[in-house]
């Protein structure tokens, strides 16, 4: 392959409150493989009403930074977000964008592809150069594959899991990038911005708990959250949690939701029941010491992370522990 | 006032899938159980609310997928949808085909509301709905866990949901596409007359070809088996010694 330098890797920089978000530097990080391996420029972009110091610190890392300031990019707004970056983009000549895959990357990057006519690919995982083209890997099938694409358009948007490609510190002897400030007027949408509101709180024994035991949809009716109350007890201190489905139902409330719209939690222990293993609840229990699964279906999602993988029937299988506890000696 | 919703048939979680080498690299068991995908019943909820707290308001189910997609229409019917339509397709389009017959359709339609699930539980893109907004150039709002509109009024007011606890309040003027979260609603389920309803009638049904096309923009290259980031170790035996080795990894560790 030969070096194309005139077209780039593009990071949309997420900020929460201000602040570059922990998930832009795993972008950068992405970023940083793709762009030797496919002979890219790396550039970032960072959205909001005033990010020099954002900005600088992304030029700091090695970037080529455009800053794109107005008042009217103040708290993320989609619209606002697809207008800009499909307007400040193209010159960019980017061949991939990179977002987050964030409520905020997922609610502008689908649009903002369609626009730039553009292949677009959220949740990716993975990056691999095979045969001189890029792949990008992402789970499918109930999370029980990886499927890996190809794009065949010239640009594509990816939203990136956060998680999936660690931070690095850049090289000691990184040569800052460049900061341009553009300013950014997106016309005045058609939807009213009304604020942002907190509603829910986490639960602190949740997050402080040694062993977390949670209940998925598979403890099937709310009767059987009994048993998974009981296997909590066996531990001297252990709180008893919920995939999001549980916590829809009503069956436990919304503060024992363990995932990324929920509490993240590394106990010492976490026993999974009846929950397949989705991203956005593994995101929140990963950083577990010890993982224990029993799960009816033997290619569940989340034996792929767990320590010790019990494929049966929860309801039968956590009255025969719980007998094994009571009976046999300590 | 129109609403519609779009909905999509997923194939079980549990479905036991098999890898090859080559395409189509992935296979499916021979007898493989269908479903509504979750999100989408969450969507269908919140439009049936709409409609009964609103006077005439006339309620679309739409599927894309194979004749046996037929199934989940007549389900939407059951729940209360007025009328289903059947845009037939082959294999799994990608997102954007999808999303460009989907709006061909709509646009000849106007629709003051259309409703997606956030995403579907088997592919997890998050893709129809946002592509739907900007083809049809409608206001989008993604992820929302709260939704209200009162009698006579043009705009919407809707709660995203962001993370860590967080949403973001909005008001969309009509017509906007919306994406459904989880948990936004109890879904109800179908009742009987309304299947046996739905049984009768014949979904309005569309060939996929002979609507506009969008180019691919996208190649499957590979399907492959999960990685592993633990042990994974797997427990034999009947359930008794399951249990019995359980305890004793967990006493041996020190947790127990
Ligand atoms: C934006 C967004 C944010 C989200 N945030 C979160 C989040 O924070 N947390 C979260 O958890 N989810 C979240 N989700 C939902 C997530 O995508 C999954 O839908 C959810 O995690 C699935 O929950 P589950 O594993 O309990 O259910 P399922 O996927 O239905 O899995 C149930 C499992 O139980 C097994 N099972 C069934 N019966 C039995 C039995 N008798 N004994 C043993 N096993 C049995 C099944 O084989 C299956 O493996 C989010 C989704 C979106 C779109």
């Amino acid at each position: 392959m030969s070096p194309d330098s005139a077209r780039s890797v593009v990071v949309v920089a997420e900020l929460r409150q201000g602040e570059l978000a922990p998930v832009t530097w795993e972008l950068l990080a992405c970023a940083r493989r793709i762009a030797p391996a496919a002979g890219l420029a790396l550039y970032a972009v960072v959205l909001g009403q005033a990010v020099q110091e954002a900005a600088g610190r992304l030029a700091a890392a090695g970037a080529a930074v455009t800053a794109l300031q107005g008042p009217g990019l103040a708290l993320y707004n989609g619209q606002a977000w697809r207008e800009v970056l499909a307007q400040a983009l193209p010159s960019l000549r980017p061949a991939i964008v990179l977002a987050a895959h964030t409520t905020q990357g997922l609610d502008f990057a689908p649009g903002l592809a369609v626009r730039l006519g553009a292949a677009c690919l959220t949740g990716v995982e993975r990056v691999a150069v095979q045969d001189g083209r890029l792949l990008f890997g992402r789970p499918a099938w109930h999370s029980k594959a990886v499927a890996q694409y190809a794009a065949a358009a010239p640009l594509s948007v990816l939203t990136v899991q956060p998680g999936a490609f660690a931070a690095e510190a850049p090289a000691a002897d990184q040569a800052a990038g460049s900061l341009e400030v553009r300013p950014a007027a997106p016309l005045a949408g058609s939807v009213r911005f009304l604020g942002l509101r907190r509603a829910a709180e986490q639960s602190a024994d949740l997050t402080q708990a040694q062993v977390v035991v949670a209940a998925g949809r598979g403890i099937g009716k709310p009767e059987n959250l009994a048993l998974v109350q009981r296997l909590a007890a066996c531990f001297s201190s252990a709180a008893v949690a919920g995939s999001r489905p549980v916590c829809d139902a009503g069956w436990l409330d919304y503060s024992r939701q363990v995932g990324i719209t929920g509490a993240t939690v590394s106990p010492q222990l976490y026993i999974a029941c009846g929950i397949s293993g989705a991203r956005q609840h593994t995101a929140g229990m990963q950083g577990a010491g010890f993982i224990v699964a029993i799960s009816l279906d033997p290619q569940a999602a989340i034996f792929n992370l767990a320590d010790l993988c019990i494929v049966e029937d929860l309801t039968l299988f956590i009255p025969a522990f719980l007998a094994e506890c009571t009976s046999a000696p300590a | 006032m129109k609403i519609l919703v779009c909905v999509k048939q997923v194939c079980e979680p549990e479905t036991a899938f098999s890898f090859e080498a080559s395409r189509p690299w992935l296979r499916q068991p021979a007898t493989v159980r269908y479903q509504m995908n979750s999100f989408d019943e969450y969507a269908l909820e919140g439009a049936l609310l709409l409609k009964e707290g609103l006077p005439g308001v006339g309620l679309d189910a739409l599927s894309v997928g194979p004749a046996r997609a037929a199934t989940v229409l007549q389900r939407a019917q059951g729940m209360g949808a007025d009328r289903a339509i059947h845009i037939l397709s082959q294999d799994e389009p990608e997102a954007l085909a999808l999303a460009t017959w989907i709006a061909a359709w709509a646009r000849a339609q106007d629709y003051h509301l259309i409703l997606c699930g956030a995403m579907s539980q088997d592919a997890m893109q998050g893709l129809v709905g946002p592509m739907l907004a900007e083809l049809l150039g409608l206001p989008l709002a993604t992820s929302v866990v709260k939704l209200e509109l009162r009698p006579g009024q043009a705009a919407i007011y809707v709660e995203r949901e962001l993370e860590g606890g967080w949403r973001d309040c909005l008001e969309l003027p009509l017509p906007a596409v919306l994406t459904i979260q989880s948990g936004i609603n109890r879904p109800r389920y179908p009742s009987l007359s309304n299947l046996l309803r739905a049984k009768q009638t014949k979904p309005h049904t569309l060939e996929a070809t002979a609507l506009p096309a969008a180019p691919a923009r996208l190649e499957l290259v590979a399907v492959d088996p999960p990685q592993r980031t633990r042990a994974g170790r797997r427990l034999e035996g009947d359930i008794q010694d399951k249990a019995r080795q359980l305890a004793a990894i967990l006493r041996e560790r020190a947790l127990l």
